[in-house]
């Protein structure tokens, strides 16, 4: 039975800005123009499984449990908070759509069947998507 | 944290003219394989830049956005916005400016800015209904 992807989307909003502690004011200011602003986004999360049919169910995941993990372990610490300060799990972490991308895999990755994650996409806007794939840069 | 490889994608857009003609062909067999499309006509094209990297430690970051709207902006939307594709140099007489050879234009003119290890590929939307993906030669 052939391996299939399935893709869930989630919605969170939040508060956060970018600020490196190792930079200036004015450097913070340049790199990150008007992202070094406290402001928020409506973030859209998108979870990509892989799995194979059960030729029982017709399924190849079990959403309800993903939805109840991405709820528990995503959705519930940075719904509604300022993700550069009222999120524990992201002190000290510059929460760029790359880190959080990379770090709602963390959180999720342990919570789901063993091999299934694939992909965490945290899309910011409409105009900016970060995709992680569990991939190591070389 | 692993030096972990992360996917950065930006959405452009860009309105632009075009028409499918062969000018060593008929006006008959031109009207026999392109149809409509002989017309000069329109889009509103829709440019997904994906580019890939490892995170800057220090900003978080993998690319700065803002360079990438700069580059693009430099080298596609100011060439191809409310432009006429089929007579751009790289089109007129030579190919004709299917969406299949504008993701390639597109892909050529970025690469010496962005280079071939950063560009990871380019989605180009003609319409709602039909997208082109290209991830290099």
């Amino acid at each position: 039975m052939s391996a299939l992807r399935l893709t869930r989307t989630y919605h969170f909003s939040a508060g956060h800005r970018l600020a490196s502690p190792a930079l200036s004011d004015a450097e913070n200011a340049r790199v990150y123009g008007p992202c070094y602003r406290q402001h928020g986004h409506n973030y859209r999360v998108e979870v990509t499984l892989a799995g194979r049919l059960d030729p029982e169910t017709g399924m190849a995941a079990d959403l309800a449990l993903l939805d109840a993990a991405v709820k528990r372990v995503i959705l519930e610490p940075v719904d509604h908070h300022d993700l550069s300060g009222t999120v524990p799990a992201l002190d000290g972490v510059i929460t760029t759509g790359e880190n959080l991308a990379r770090a709602f895999w963390q959180w999720l990755e342990p919570a789901l069947p063993p091999g299934s994650l694939t992909r965490v996409a945290v899309i910011e806007t409409d105009n900016n998507a970060f995709e992680y794939r569990g991939e190591t840069a070389r | 944290m692993n030096p972990g490889l992360l996917y950065v994608t930006r959405k452009f857009t860009f309105s632009a003219a075009h028409r499918y003609w062969r000018d060593e062909w008929s006006a008959e067999e031109n009207a026999r394989v392109f149809g409509p499309l002989t017309v000069t006509h329109g889009h509103n094209y829709v440019l997904d830049v994906t580019l890939r990297g490892s995170v800057d430690p220090l900003t978080g970051m993998v690319v700065d956005l803002g360079e990438l709207k700069r580059v693009v902006g430099d080298a596609i939307l100011a060439r191809f916005d409310h432009a006429d594709l089929s007579a751009d140099p790289l089109f007129a007489r030579r190919q004709i400016p299917t969406t299949e050879n504008l993701v390639r234009a597109i892909w050529d003119l970025l690469v010496p800015t962005l280079g071939g290890e950063r560009l990871h590929g380019l989605r180009l939307r003609e319409d709602p209904t039909f997208h082109v993906e290209y991830f290099g030669p």
